[in-house]
């Protein structure tokens, strides 16, 4: 591994060298629109002591509740409407069209039934986190491989043994691929709800700033924002390592 | 017994799908204004109407118009940035291993977040938004371009040059068709993406665009303004999404991608 | 690897005793829609299975062999014809069949030990964690997969989820088994093994089999009859009843004379199906 603890020594001094050209760009020509890297981690520093954990909260809090509703809902109604032919058939055009239409421009009108508190944003993202799931599950509800129903119908299944046995555990995989997809899109559709119109969360922090013109205030939002965004990604990925294991094996193996 | 080859007979299908359309809007029409107040949902004809006079004094072709500018622009700049930063890591693997933990990182940021920052250095307008979703689609080719680099068989490359094939005959006969097919599937996936960030960068901040229609409506408290805006959105999304998802369907089932 | 058990002490049934019949397919035709177009793959079988005959049917690829599996096993409704169970039309899933089709259909998602103790979840065939623990390994004894409880089907060679499918199948030890090539992927020396074990369970247990294979060697080895299928559209060219005692041992069989003699006469009929299928390939190309 020493190969590898290198590579990372040279990451911390690009890193390093990076923040020390912004630095001296700061100080000898003008820190105006680039603020500076002391200057952003003060305030980080300030934030930290003072506001952040709150607005980290709501947010955190708006994807969190909108998830818990749109997640489960969405593997369901994909599930079913799935696994059946007649009912896929005939809903199939509506689903098309409403997979082409970019959700988040429903936020205004979802403020306007709402309000500015957190309701519209976690509407959203269950709105937002549905419709992914339900794409995936929906897919992979109609990719089950049918000789594997036969098969375990010839045991004796029934067919919601059929069901929890075979379909579910085979939209797994689809299910997992619409979480890698959902869960980033909720952070997304929680900080547009927030910079739309809100008094609170990490979005807002970015436009209170911004109509400040406070340069060091959004570049620390930022850096807040891509914190927030890796842990997301992070947690998505360890729990797809886990509940896919099989998957992997069969990709590797071929 | 099952049978495998029955599938619904089209007619029928398209008479319940027809049916099923009628009941949506004729209880959607029947609702409003009788059991949910006309303010939240507006109501079908309302919407056909506004839609209608939109069209019939043609002010809608300056968001419509608008919207597919800024869409195309930032998608075309994000591509070839993308495409180029893709293809020029991905011929120097020890930089790219290098920097990727901080693209990865720049990746995991939500883009829109920058909209202000473009702003402020760009001004309202055409630049921010294609700045904006320029950021969006870079991300996407850049990394569709290094897998279809990395997808590239070195035992092929090998056998080719036994073979005394020239370095050029290589990339036009190997490295470009193991490319290709990865930044077509890029550029078709973040087209939705990039429709997506053009409309709510008009709505965050624009003065034309559909976005900023749908916005500019729900801020006059006018919801047959934001229906009428999303139902114009929706056949502009359908007419450029439509036709790439056909495409798409042919290439499934896709994996998980890490 | 655990040795297979060939001890088998039960009393051998014969072929030639009358006995009723297990199934019955009366002039079945099957079409399948193509591209537009219909294909006949099966053409006015009439087939009759007696309670615990061994019936091997063989015949070159896509002769509708499978087909007619999936017929009895009611996955697939006959275009004409009827197909019978116990003197009941076969209408839905026949869930007193075990049925090894040709892929093999475990759960990737499971390891082998939770595929082959897949059956014990249903509510037609519950059983206590005990039972079943004792009776999957048992099984994973038998297909000799021990030390692969714990693996996922990706993580086997061909043979061995074969052997894990065969083992999911006989746990339940259902009445009649149908077996599309169950050991088409196998290395010669296992198929030899998983061969007369199957006879010996068979014929232990007394159960009534169908085995497609387009090896002719197989058939004659294990079965009781065996049906030459003409190449598409798929009818019976030819049956033969196997004399040979049971139980068998077939690593013995191979070697008398009777055998060549049946293999031979088998085979004559055979070749020109499989020279029409071949020719018929070339055709449409």
């Amino acid at each position: 591994m020493s190969g590898g603890s290198s590579l990372w020594v040279q990451r911390v001094f690009l890193l390093a060298a990076i923040l020390a050209a912004w630095e001296a760009c700061a100080r000898l020509v003008s820190d105006r629109w680039i603020s500076s890297p002391v200057a952003i981690a003060g305030r980080l520093a300030q934030w930290v002591a003072g506001d952040l954990w709150y607005h980290l909260a709501v947010t955190a809090t708006e994807i969190a509740s909108g998830l818990a509703i749109g997640i489960p809902a969405g593997v369901l109604a994909g599930m079913l409407l799935g696994r059946s032919v007649r009912l896929a058939a005939v809903f199939r055009p509506f689903i098309v069209l409403l997979n082409s239409l970019p959700i988040v421009a429903l936020t205004p009108l979802l403020i306007m039934w709402f309000g500015l508190g957190m309701q519209p944003k976690i509407v959203l993202v269950a709105f937002v986190s549905f419709l992914l799931m339900f794409f995936n599950s929906f897919s992979g509800a109609r990719a089950v491989d049918d000789e594997l129903m036969d098969s375990l119908e010839l045991m004796g299944a029934t067919a919601s043994e059929r069901f929890f046995k075979v379909v579910v555990p085979s939209c797994l995989t689809w299910t997992i691929a619409g979480l890698r997809n959902a869960l980033p899109y909720a952070l997304i559709a929680a900080v547009i709800g927030e910079m739309m119109l809100s008094r609170s969360g990490l979005g807002h922090l970015i436009t209170r700033s911004a109509q400040q013109f406070d340069m060091t205030g959004i570049y620390s939002a930022l850096f807040v924002l891509m914190v927030f965004g890796g842990l997301v990604n992070e947690a998505t990925t360890l729990m797809e390592d886990r509940l896919l294991r099989w998957r992997h094996l069969e990709t590797r193996g071929g | 017994m099952r049978n495998r080859n029955a599938a619904p007979k089209p007619e029928v299908v398209l008479a319940q799908q027809l049916v099923f359309l009628v009941v949506l809007l004729a209880t959607w029409q029947f609702a409003s204004g009788r059991l949910i107040p006309a303010f939240y949902i507006s109501s079908p004809s309302d919407i056909v109407a506004i839609v209608w006079k939109w069209l019939a004094d043609g002010s809608i072709w300056l968001h419509v118009g608008s919207t597919i500018i800024t869409l195309f622009m930032g998608y075309a700049v994000g591509a070839l940035l993308g495409i180029g930063f893709g293809l020029l890591l991905g011929l120097s693997p020890r930089t790219e291993r290098l920097v990727a933990p901080f693209i990865a990182a720049l990746y995991g940021l939500p883009k829109v977040a920058l909209l202000p920052l473009f702003v402020i250095f760009f001004g309202i307008g055409l630049v921010s938004k294609v700045a904006l979703v320029a950021s969006v689609v870079i991300f996407l080719l850049f990394y569709a371009t290094l897998a279809g680099v990395r997808d590239i068989d070195r035992d092929i490359i090998q056998s080719m040059r036994l073979m005394g094939a020239r370095s050029d005959e290589i990339t036009r006969k190997v490295r470009l068709p193991a490319i290709l097919p990865w930044i077509y599937t890029g550029l078709r996936t973040s087209i939705g993406y990039a429709l997506t960030t053009t409309v709510v960068s008009e709505a965050l901040s624009s003065n034309r665009g559909l976005g900023f229609l749908i916005e500019y409506s729900a801020s006059q408290f006018n919801s047959a303004g934001v229906f009428g805006a999303v139902v114009v959105l929706l056949v502009l999304s359908s007419v450029i999404m439509i036709p790439l998802g056909m495409l798409e369907r042919r290439s499934r089932p896709t994996r998980p991608s890490r | 690897m655990p040795v297979l058990r060939l001890v088998h002490p039960e009393p051998a049934v014969g072929p030639t005793e009358a006995r009723r019949r297990k199934i019955g397919l009366e002039k079945v035709a099957v079409d399948f829609a193509t591209r537009g177009k219909t294909v006949r793959a099966v053409d006015g079988v009439t087939l009759e299975v007696p309670e615990k005959q061994f019936l091997a049917l063989v015949g070159p690829s896509g002769c509708g062999k499978s087909t007619i599996l999936n017929m009895v096993a009611g996955l697939l409704a006959p275009t004409e014809g009827t197909i019978e169970y116990d003197g009941a039309p076969v209408l839905a899933a026949n869930t007193r069949v075990g049925y090894m089709t040709q892929k093999d259909t475990l759960l990737p998602w499971r390891t082998v030990a939770d595929n082959i103790g897949i059956a014990f979840e249903l509510r037609c065939r519950k059983a206590s964690a005990g039972e079943r623990r004792e009776r999957v390994a048992e099984m994973i004894d038998l297909v000799g997969l021990g030390g692969f409880e714990r693996h996922y089907p990706a993580e086997l060679s061909g043979g061995m989820r074969k052997r894990a499918a065969l083992a999911r199948m006989l746990i339940y030890e259902p009445e009649t088994l149908l077996l599309d090539e169950p050991f088409g992927a196998l290395d010669a020396q296992l198929r030899l093994l998983l061969q007369q074990e199957l006879l010996h369970l068979v014929e232990r247990r007394q159960m009534t089999v169908i085995l497609v294979t387009h090896d002719l060697e197989e058939a004659v080895l294990m079965a009781d009859r065996v049906v030459v299928f003409t190449s598409r559209p798929g009818r019976i060219r030819a049956t033969r009843d196997i004399p040979f005692e049971r139980p068998r041992n077939a690593m013995e069989l191979r070697f008398r004379p009777e055998f060549s003699a049946i293999h031979e006469e088998l085979w004559n009929e055979l070749k020109d199906e499989f020279a029409a299928s071949i020719g018929g390939e070339r055709g449409a190309k």
